[in-house]
């Protein structure tokens, strides 16, 4: 079980979910995946894609102004 | 009263910001993920728009008025319009309020939008602008040339979108991780909640009828309006001519102070420096949306929004060219972007 951290900060939405579809595939079931992002439009789409998708969300927070992390687990 | 202008686009902002209603990845979403989630959110608006402004209409607040449809400036003025936002990261409304969430980008595409409009309008392209918009047909709208009321238009809308909505919240219901709440009460609910795409809609659409009588008052004898409005304010910053200061002009300065009042009180305002690619895909996505919205002879509002509600051919003719021109240009941009160089080799995956 691997953790791999994505940096999509200063991407605007749609690249950061973009991203993370990209990621995700490179990764194995059981894997996490950090998604660090600060699109605001994201905050819907990614945790949206994750429900969507099956993909359990281990943990969803802020960490300052503009600026998330999301970590979904590929399932 | 010119200040009502400024309230309606200060609850514009707000709302749009809140909501994250992004009528450019309504557009996208359609073609990158094959999702209308947000195509149908965005018809919600135009359906609710409609009712209230033909009955508006019908009240005699307002007298809707038919003008001959420019087709050709319509048609490559939408293409271009669609192609531009994907670029730019945002419609002109959605320019607006992202440039109050801090994006120095949409700072970039908005100036470069609002430039553009006021050359194609009162600067040296508007022979151009103007040939381009004098090919036209008599025939304006959908109900004069069938011969029948414009209600049954509008019940056709309202039916057609209601069951759309139907459908995607028919969808099976899934848990979606939302962030913990700090917020309580009103403060939550402004500030904080994730708000529901379909609700939102509803507001927008309530703002945009509530703009027609509003604006009327002033005698500005439209709707919502982006580009004409965003063109004066050029106009009246470079010549300090304050007969260019209209509801239009309140309407969307507005919306920029909305949006950031929205952001700043959900802590999602900071100022964010795009990289040189960004930054030159913003300020070439902002004129060409400038010279495409002048030209189609509106923006994803006062084309794709407010035209649509009045069934113009010009509204829809817009709104079917700018969703065209947004699968083109996600296309080239999006879906066939350049992978990572450091990525390793993916399979296809189904969305």
């Amino acid at each position: 079980m691997a953790q791999v951290t994505l940096e999509t900060n200063g991407s605007v939405c749609p690249f950061p979910l973009v991203e993370a579809k990209e990621a995700m595939t490179t990764l194995t079931s059981g894997d996490e995946l950090v998604i660090h992002f600060d699109c605001t439009q994201a905050t819907d789409a990614i945790p949206r894609w994750a429900a969507e998708s099956g993909y359990p969300v281990t943990d969803f927070s802020k960490r300052g102004p503009a600026e998330w992390s999301i970590t979904v687990q590929k399932a | 009263m010119l200040i009502s202008g400024l309230l309606v686009g200060l609850a514009l902002g707000f709302v749009m910001q809140r909501g994250r209603f992004c009528v450019t990845g309504a557009f996208r979403d359609v073609w990158v993920t094959r999702n209308t989630r947000w195509l149908t959110a965005f018809l919600v608006v135009v359906a609710v728009q409609s009712v209230g402004i033909f009955a508006l209409d019908a009240a005699g607040v307002i007298t809707l008025q038919a003008e001959a449809f420019p087709w050709l400036a319509t048609i490559v003025g939408g293409f271009i319009f669609g192609f531009a936002i994907v670029l730019a990261g945002g419609c002109a409304t959605g320019t607006y309020y992202r440039a109050g969430e801090g994006l120095v980008g949409s700072w970039l595409a908005l100036i470069s939008y609002a430039l553009f409009a006021a050359i194609m309008k009162t600067g040296p392209l508007t022979g151009f602008n103007t040939s381009m918009r004098s090919v036209t047909v008599e025939q304006s709208n959908f109900y004069s040339v069938l011969g029948i009321s414009p209600w049954l238009l509008v019940a056709v809308l309202v039916a057609a979108v209601a069951l759309a909505v139907r459908h995607h919240l028919a969808k099976p219901k899934f848990a979606m991780a939302a962030l913990p709440a700090s917020k309580t009460g009103l403060a939550h609910l402004l500030f904080e909640k994730p708000w529901n795409a379909f609700a939102t809609a509803v507001v927008i659409g309530l703002i945009a009828t509530v703009a027609w009588p509003l604006s009327w008052a002033t005698g500005r004898e439209d709707g919502l309006g982006i580009t004409t409005p965003s063109s004066k304010l050029v106009s009246y910053l470079v010549t300090g001519d304050a007969e260019l200061v209209d509801w239009g002009v309140y309407l969307v300065i507005g919306i920029l102070l909305g949006s950031f009042i929205a952001a700043k009180g959900s802590g999602e305002f900071r100022v964010r420096v795009p990289d040189a690619a960004t930054a030159v895909k913003s300020l070439g996505g902002g004129a060409l949306m400038g010279i495409g919205a002048a030209l189609a002879g509106g923006c994803t509002i006062g084309n794709a929004m407010v035209q649509t509600a009045q069934f113009t051919f010009q509204g829809w003719t817009a709104l079917v060219f700018m969703i065209l021109g947004t699968g083109v240009a996600a296309k080239l941009t999006i879906m066939n972007r350049r992978p990572a160089p450091a990525a390793a080799p993916r399979i296809p995956v189904g969305v």
